[in-house]
């Protein structure tokens, strides 16, 4: 590991007479969170171009490491992560063409690394403090891990008779396989970690109450998620009846859990899934696999706002699973205690709601009957906060309220994951977890023991080809329909070989490379903006600076007496190389810049 | 975005019957705007309703189109042709072209249209298929299927259907795998169904109910010696054919409007003044979802007289009417007096 050093200028030296170095300047760390949008999108902190180049190099097991520096569940978010990441990816910017597939390759990662691969974790001295964690799902896990590698004793109880929460008893195995993620749940927590599960905490009989926790423990850390289906609200007569125990009833989250407890569970011929996540369209595909012969999912707004990938969309209606837009529920129909249909009203797009979701409202009189043997209602999922035994201060959706510092209304109590945030995603869950782990750590240490640098490596030339720009998207293999279809357990998603993992790691742009002119060299030929593909290198006047230290807006001019640098556009730039080939005096410098942790 | 001459600049996206219709009202209500059509087509405006013409021998491109170029010329209406849109930014009223060019507009007409859907579960098979919503396609398609040959028709809807009857006329063998799609975009109710697929029966099709053979497994190429395709039913049975090909309905050509600001369900959503929810966008034929006040529900309107009414509607209210959306046509499927299914979606003038 370098020293810290104040950030060079942009010195046009060969690469070889530059040195590697760790920057705290703001300038540094504004500039890859402004320029490396796929890492600051997720929410664990993914190196994501640093992963990707490794696969290039066909250095499998080193990618997954660099992955699991900042989540340790790589192969499991390689299959069922959000995707937050290409999102913001900049291959997907207007006129860049498609994001690369960042999650596909992570789980390239996972597949790909050696059998017998080394993990490499940073240890450090225990520290005596003793942490329980409640809840064995990815924030718990996350944080189990990190805690115990700075030193503490770790205790996760699980009300579960086995670990991984969500991951285990909510997504269904078509798209987690179960060997994929005991491996990966192991290996985060075999250093010393221990796991009490089938232990429930609460007041009752054989439940572990928190007051015992708190007594034998630093600290207790709250990652219970969110484990309770949210009610659908109906109109009319529906609006206080009471759902359960209809015939033909289910709510999606128990529907899942229950089947992967070992529940046998069965479905009507035809199957009306309400809701728009990622567990509503695994319970529509459960269904089909169940043997429904129709399966609908009605969603409020249309296709094009629901937070599931489109890769997701197209499977499922390539297993049959149909999706009709603008509609709510507002009753039920029934034959005695057996659910025959559902009322709906019609809706209209509105505007969008806090969070980037679009409003739907409903249309006076546009009510409309639907019938259905079964309605699987998943339209998101609640805290359960009665275990506690004490009362914590909660936000207005009901979530616990924690402070900056990770801890709850208790002393000594953190929270984390969903049940912090509310139903989110797996891989907020991870991040939060790191985070409150961090913060749980500075608390019962009495400090920060970890700050964010930059390492600033340099490059001797592009890392890139501009033909790599023209690649298309590869496609994820999938099973034959008629082959995920026998059972549940199928996995759908096969992963990229070899040939298509290379082939779909070139396309990305590599954002983490800083071009840089050195403009004392710069000779202001214009050769370089000659061959640019895009606008990205500018005549600037000046350069803002912004709050947080980092460069902010580039001041532009034409005006020739005005210019005072020739300035590369990193936001434009798509790292294709020919700046710094067209170059004649050599005044382009490369260098690459990642985020990392040292100590303090 | 006005020029130095103050003209509007009107962009209709689509050449179909409505993007066609649409530049002639819209030059006749504005003889001084600048009016541009883009087109992915490398043809000039044709009308789909006459491909089936391919398979009488009618293959040379310039029998089908509606107009000569002098047409566009005189009118003074710019036609790009090979123009693949890559997306619309709403706010700033710009088009962005698959090659980088940048188009400002006035006023957008998205009038895209629709493809041929295939299933989800079929697209895997769809190199093996011959679907029939071009010119080029159906030209390919008339070019595999040899003089008295087999073609096997999935789903069967009414665009099929009316391929179907030249297919006989021209004594060709045609099986139908009928399924939910068959008669779109009639909706045909279950006990109207019996008679109806009886009524195809008796035209001479031969046809095969897809779900009582479990669903398509599969589409292969058929071994030397044996017909160019097969098709695979989950319960072992099987057909052989010369050509397989879809007609499941369309699905409206919007993936370049997503992300615009302009709403979108399956189609792009628009007011009876086929308005989007843009005030400069509107959208006409078979890519747009009209409210319907009577229904109370977005609904498609599909067939020749329709699109041809949207698209004039459409430009009347870009050139500064407020007239409601009216149905041009009947949408009732007919089984007339000798037993025949007559459709207003096979009625073209």
């Amino acid at each position: 590991m370098g020293d810290i050093k104040p950030p060079s200028d942009a010195s046009g030296a060969p690469a070889a007479e530059r040195r590697e170095y760790l920057s705290d300047d703001p300038r540094d760390i504004g500039w890859v969170k402004q320029n490396v949008p796929c890492q600051t999108a997720c929410p664990a902190g993914t190196n994501v171009p640093v992963y990707i180049r490794e696969i290039i190099e066909r250095q499998f097991g080193r990618s997954y490491e660099t992955n699991r520096e900042a989540n340790v569940l790589p192969g499991v978010l390689g299959r069922i992560c959000s995707r937050p990441c290409e999102a913001q990816c900049r291959h997907g910017w207007p006129g860049n063409g498609e994001p690369v597939a960042i999650c596909h390759l992570k789980r390239v990662a996972s597949d790909l690394k050696d059998a017998g691969h080394r993990i490499t974790e940073r240890l450090y001295s225990p520290t005596g403090k003793r942490v329980a964690i409640v809840g064995a799902g990815p924030a718990g896990v996350a944080a189990a891990h990190d805690l115990s590698l700075l030193g503490h004793d770790v205790v996760i109880f699980e009300r579960e008779e086995r670990p991984g929460g969500m991951l285990r008893y909510g997504i269904p195995e078509f798209r987690l396989p179960r060997d994929t993620l005991d491996i990966e749940l192991h290996n985060a927590l075999r250093l010393g970690v221990q796991m009490r599960t089938g232990a429930e905490i609460g007041n009752g009989a054989g439940q572990i109450p928190m007051s015992k926790l708190e007594q034998d423990f630093d600290a207790v850390l709250l990652a219970t998620g969110c484990m309770a289906a949210s009610p659908l609200p109906l109109q009319g007569e529906w609006e206080k009846r009471e759902l359960h125990g209809l015939e033909g009833v289910e709510y999606g989250l128990d529907f899942l859990v229950q089947m992967h407890r070992g529940v046998k569970k069965t479905v009507g011929r035809r199957v009306a899934v309400v809701g728009a996540g990622f567990t509503a369209l695994d319970c529509a595909r459960v269904a089909s696999r169940l043997g429904a012969q129709e399966v609908t999912t009605h969603i409020r707004t249309a296709e094009e706002y629901i937070p599931v990938t489109q890769e997701e969309i197209f499977e499922a209606k390539r297993e049959g699973v149909r999706i009709k837009g603008l509609r709510t529920p507002v009753g039920l129909t029934v034959e005695g205690n057996r659910l025959t249909g559902i009322e709906f009203v019609q809706n209209r797009l509105g505007g969008w709601r806090a969070g980037g979701r679009r409003q739907a409202i409903p249309i006076e009189g546009s009510e409309f009957h639907e019938p259905c043997d079964t309605i699987i209602i998943a339209i998101g999922q609640q805290t359960v906060n009665d275990f506690l035994g004490t009362k914590l201060e909660l936000d207005r959706w009901g979530n616990v309220r924690v402070g900056v510092d990770g801890m709850t209304s208790h002393k000594g109590m953190f929270a984390a994951g969903d049940y912090v945030n509310g139903a989110s995603t797996v891989v907020q869950a991870v991040g939060h977890g790191r985070l409150i782990a961090k913060r749980i750590d500075a608390w019962l240490m009495g400090r920060e023991r970890r700050k964010q640098v930059v390492r600033i490596v340099p490059v001797e030339k592009p890392l890139r080809e501009r033909a790599f720009d023209f690649i298309p998207r590869q496609h994820m293999p999938t099973a034959p329909l008629a082959e995920r279809m026998k059972d549940g357990k199928h996995e759908v998603e096969l992963g990229l070989d070899d040939k298509l993992a290379f082939e779909e790691a070139k396309r990305c742009y590599l954002c983490n490379l800083r071009y840089e002119i050195d403009v004392d060299r710069c000779i202001f030929c214009r050769a370089c903006i000659e061959v640019a593909p895009r606008n990205c290198i500018k005549l600037v006047r000046g350069v803002e600076i912004n709050e947080d230290g980092a460069y902010g807006k580039l001041l532009e001019t034409k005006e020739w007496n005005q210019v005072g640098a020739i300035w590369i556009d990193n936001n434009e730039c798509i790292r294709c190389g020919q700046c710094y080939t067209a170059c004649p005096v050599q005044c382009i410098s490369i260098s690459r810049c990642e985020l990392t942790e040292v100590e303090i | 975005m006005a020029t130095a001459k103050n003209e509007r600049h009107h962009v209709v996206i689509g050449s179909g019957v409505a993007g066609s219709q649409a530049a002639e009202t819209l030059r006749d209500r504005e003889p001084d705007a600048r009016i541009t059509i883009l087109t992915l087509s490398s043809l000039l405006f044709y009308n789909r309703y006459d491909l089936p013409k391919v398979f009488r021998g009618h293959r040379d491109w310039r029998e089908f189109l509606a107009f000569p170029a002098d047409y566009y010329r005189e009118r003074r209406i710019g036609m790009r042709r090979c123009s693949r849109v890559a997306g619309v930014d709403a706010t700033r009223r710009a088009i962005l072209l698959d090659h980088k060019e940048e188009i400002r507009f006035d006023t957008l007409l998205v009038a895209s249209g629709g493809r041929g859907y295939i299933p989800e579960d079929l697209a895997e098979f769809r190199p093996l298929m011959h679907p029939f919503s071009s010119y080029t396609e159906a030209v390919t398609a008339a070019g595999v299927v040899p003089e008295r040959g087999h073609v096997i028709m999935l789903g069967g809807d009414m665009i099929g259907l009316d391929l179907a009857r030249t297919l006989l006329d021209t004594r060709h063998r045609v099986t139908l795998v009928a399924g939910p799609q068959t008669f779109w975009p009639h909706e045909v109710g279950e006990d109207e169904r019996p008679a109806l697929m009886a009524a195809l029966e008796a035209m001479g099709i031969e046809v095969v109910e897809g779900a009582d053979a479990g669903g398509i497994a599969s589409i292969e190429k058929g071994a030397r010696g044996l017909s160019a395709r097969r098709v695979l039913f989950r319960d072992g049975t099987e057909l052989y054919g010369d050509a397989v090909m879809p007609f499941f309905g369309l699905v409206p050509s919007v993936e370049f409007m997503l992300g615009s600001g302009v709403d979108i369900e399956r189609g792009l959503l628009v007011n009876p003044a086929l308005r989007t929810t843009h005030d400069g966008i509107y959208a006409a034929g078979d890519v747009c979802q009209i409210w319907s006040d009577v229904e109370r529900r977005y609904r498609f309107y599909y067939g020749w007289k329709n699109v041809r009414a949207m698209g004039d509607l459409a430009a009347r209210n870009i050139a500064g009417g407020a007239d409601p959306w009216v149905p041009a046509q009947d949408e009732k499927l007919h089984i007339s007096d000798n037993g025949k299914i007559q459709s207003p979606f096979w009625e073209y003038a």
